[in-house]
């Protein structure tokens, strides 16, 4: 990789690039993300490349290592251009078909093609199928078009044009003022608005500032800043570098955790190529712009997305909060003036330079501008990374893109924002994706976590999940957070256990409100949430397990009862046979039942019953 | 030359020197302000929260640690308000029903209106205030002990368990802490814990002039800052 000297000759690099590829005969694009590793597909483009040097092909077709496509749950992904034929579930016996059939004869492998749940057709490209129908992928559409490790297919897709343009006259306060009209908001959690973030530490008092990448996304489900960051780590060092330019720092650091091997792989990679490219260091692209990135790991704290703790472990001390009565934009990493933003934030910056605010503010509702990238989880259909204009309505996402209920049954909340958040009703699905809305809803967009539960899902048991999440990754400094979530938890599992008293609902409020008021860091303050939300929308299935002694959905084990159904029962015995305690009693060909002094509520006998005649009470 | 700035705390006025925090102001100027992890002349890193106190700006108050607080010009602070009572009533309880086996932490929680625990009740050691791990640390420049593990995990503890090489033997860790001296009445056996409000009387004198240091006994209990010898 030559170093481009001049801005001037960043096109003419591209050009060279572009005129290289046209002479191809066809890319096959396939995912090599984190989400369809685990499916195998590092094996599947090792066997690719083989072939294709077995059958001379190597030269003439392009094998593409992509980031994460999204539809994680039908990996590993291969996209064959020029006709953009999708195949979903590749294997490594499927490579020789493939370069047989499609590369070159052009014709799609039906087996291969992704099948609409509902009609039951055969879909042969990304573009029609309804997962990606309704989406908007401004961020994620660009990994399936580079290798992430390839600063050439970056560069290629016009990328640091922005830079360019900026580095071409553009001065900082324009760059400012751009991106504060463009009304792009934090996302990594808290919403705030990234302009006036940025002007604050652009009038900060100082001459060393610098700016930060978040990329310690810890919510349980969450990984679209991985994938960002896997997939496009350019954009992001692109988006850092443009606002270096705007509040004048000269030094920046993307903090990126242990546990994402690969994001750290290839952010390492970008920061190195970049260095090579003459992008990092002094006199950018033959401008007075001086700038360099590093890249540190974390330890995979979850405190450590908190500013503060984040800013001392890049410091090298204990990763704990520290109080913010003054902001980090103007006492940060050093105590000298800092911007952090998260990944998905700096990786929507160049294109708002490139292609201006007004176009960037066109995108989304009134408050929340752009795309959001979200990771729907849960017991949906197509699980995987989702793309959405803001102010998209809830169940658009959940419905229209996730398909619905994967289990059957009906869909019953869906919590959104990761730990930080709440879970919202169906009745609540008519709500925008949106920080404001969903903020009074008593949830939050957070970091764009979705988690979607059906009715076998019981609301203590959530509450309960998230508060053992939290006591466990809460840092401890502050009473209201270390002893409030420990006590909180002690609350929710007595009343899960089947010895909640009246009195802890309000007890639960309370000390919610305490700790929401008091607690040193925002993990502190929004860590009742999920047990405040689940009291809002769910106050009946709390009502029911405190007075009733039952659970209304038959998760909680002190409080349920297995029995047979005597009308479906026919006697078959697996039940009988697959008992660990011998709990159940019966003849054959007659209705069995289930000892409850005996029964240790293991629901083994519910799993190998063939005719759903074994349920909780 | 010393700067000053002019501020309110609960309506009275103040000329104080710049770059002290609120709670100095407070104990210097004897508003009584509850407080546990603060010690004169050591950094402050408003763990124990119970110094907290309204923070109005543009008309909207916002709580937060007065230790932590800087004094500013034209600073309006409220230290007693309802809510206030209310969150630092919550948070002794929370310390109180943690660590009952403590004259200074029951003594706060008579100061702060704890009149029922509606926690089980446990017997914690240490309440984590990091009063010994900072003075040792910023005194005696010695870090012998140092909090060790995350959440509910964490502790005060010597490097790697072991007897620190750094220790001055100073023992000013144990004359800091607050759990040192056990309720009047004598330990408490686990399971036999109780809230002791054997001085709520302390509280009647008080009650006469709110908010308003009366060199009280609970003070000298959970060592308040101006028994240990005023302000920073």
């Amino acid at each position: 990789m030559p170093e481009i000297a001049f801005i001037s000759e960043l096109s003419a690099f591209r050009n060279r690039i572009m005129e290289k590829r046209n002479e191809l005969k066809g890319t096959i694009a396939i995912c090599g993300g984190t989400g369809c590793q685990s499916s195998s597909s590092l094996k599947v483009i090792a066997a690719l490349m083989e072939e294709l040097e077995a059958q001379g092909l190597a030269e003439t077709v392009h094998v593409r290592p992509t980031g994460c496509h999204g539809f994680c749950e039908q990996g590993p992904i291969m996209v064959v251009e020029p006709d953009g034929i999708f195949y979903c579930h590749v294997g490594v016996d499927d490579i020789a078909e493939i370069i047989s059939e499609t590369i070159r004869k052009g014709e799609a492998i039906d087996r291969l093609l992704y099948t609409d749940p509902v009609t039951g057709r055969k879909i042969k490209t990304e573009s029609e199928i309804p997962f990606y129908v309704k989406q908007k992928r401004q961020l994620l559409a660009q990994n399936r078009r580079l290798n992430p490790k390839s600063i050439e297919d970056y560069i290629a897709l016009g990328g640091y044009s922005a830079l360019a343009q900026a580095l071409n006259g553009m001065e900082a306060g324009t760059i400012l003022k751009e991106v504060i009209a463009s009304g792009l908001r934090g996302r990594g959690g808290g919403g705030f608005p990234t302009g006036r973030k940025w002007k604050e530490c652009q009038e900060a008092p100082g001459e060393e500032k610098y700016v930060v990448c978040n990329a310690d996304e810890g919510d349980p489900g969450a990984y679209m800043d991985r994938c960002l960051l896997e997939g496009n780590p350019h954009s992001v060092l692109e988006g850092m570098m443009l606002g270096a330019i705007a509040v004048g720092a000269q030094h920046g650091y993307v903090y990126v955790r242990n546990e994402y091997p690969l994001a750290v792989e290839h952010a390492k990679k970008a920061v190195e190529q970049a260095r090579e490219a003459g992008l990092l260091g002094e006199a950018i692209l033959g401008s007075s712009f001086n700038f360099d990135i590093d890249v540190a790991r974390g330890g995979g704290a979850f405190v450590c997305g908190e500013s503060t703790a984040l800013m001392a472990s890049l410091e090298g001390r204990v990763g704990e909060p520290r109080p913010k009565d003054v902001h980090t934009v103007v006492e940060g990493l050093w105590n000298k003036p800092t911007v952090l933003n998260n990944v998905e934030t700096w990786a929507n910056i160049p294109a708002i330079i490139l292609k201006g605010s007004d176009w960037y503010s066109a995108q989304g509702s009134n408050g929340s501008k752009g795309t959001k990238i979200l990771a729907l989880t849960g017991q949906v259909k197509n699980t995987g990374l989702v793309e959405v204009e803001m102010g998209t309505p809830i169940k658009t996402v959940v419905f229209d893109i996730g398909g619905g209920s994967a289990t059957g049954k009906p869909i019953k909340a869906v919590q959104t924002g990761g730990p930080s958040g709440g879970c919202l009703p169906t009745y609540k699905f008519d709500l925008p994706v949106d920080f404001d809305a969903l903020y009074d809803a008593g949830s939050m967009v957070g970091s764009g976590g979705m988690v979607v539960m059906d009715e076998d899902t019981c609301m203590v048991d959530v509450a309960k999940y998230f508060l053992t999440f939290l006591q466990d990754e809460s840092c401890g400094k502050c009473v209201p957070c270390r002893l409030g979530i420990d006590r909180m938890l002690e609350i929710v599992t007595r009343i899960s256990d089947g010895g909640g008293k009246p009195e802890d609902i309000d007890l639960m409020e309370d000390l919610a409100f305490t700790m929401k008021e008091t607690a040193l860091c925002g993990l502190g303050k929004t860590a009742a949430n999920p047990v405040l939300s689940t009291l809002k929308y769910f106050r009946d299935e709390y009502e029911a397990h405190i007075n009733g002694r039952k659970c209304p959905a038959g998760v909680c084990q002190a409080l349920i009862t297995y029995v047979v159904d005597g009308e479906k029962c026919n006697g078959c015995g697996r039940c009988l046979r697959a008992c660990p305690h011998n709990s159940i009693i019966g003849e054959k060909k007659k209705v069995h039942r289930i000892d409850a002094e005996l029964c240790k509520k293991c629901g083994i006998c519910r799993s190998v019953c063939e005719f759903d005649a074994i349920h909780t009470i | 030359m010393v700067q000053y700035v002019n501020m309110r705390i609960d309506g009275s006025h103040y000329k104080v020197p710049k770059g002290l925090s609120v709670l100095d102001v407070a104990i210097e100027q004897g508003v009584c302000i509850p407080h546990l992890c603060h010690v004169p002349n050591l950094s402050d890193i408003g763990a124990c929260r119970l110094c907290i106190v309204e923070h109005v700006v543009n008309g909207r108050s916002k709580v937060t640690t007065s230790c932590t607080l800087r004094v500013q010009e034209g600073m309006i602070i409220l230290s007693n308000t309802d809510k206030i009572k209310r969150l630092r009533k919550n948070i002794a309880e929370l310390l109180v029903s943690q660590a009952p086996n403590s004259k200074a932490i029951q003594d706060i929680a008579v100061r702060c209106g704890v009149t029922t625990v509606r926690y089980p009740f446990r017997n914690d050691d240490c309440v984590l205030c990091g009063r010994c791990v900072r003075i040792c640390a910023e005194q005696w420049q010695a870090k012998a002990i140092g909090f060790v593990g995350r959440g509910k995990d964490r502790r005060v503890d010597t490097p790697f368990g072991r007897k620190s090489e750094t220790c001055k033997v100073c023992g000013n860790c144990i004359d800091l802490c607050p759990m040192t001296i056990t309720p009047c009445a004598g330990p408490m056996k686990p399971g036999e814990e109780y809230l002791c409000s054997k001085c709520e009387s302390q509280m009647l004198e008080a009650a006469g002039v709110p908010d308003q240091c009366i060199w009280c006994e609970l003070g000298k209990g959970f060592q308040c800052s101006r028994h240990l010898g005023g302000h920073a």
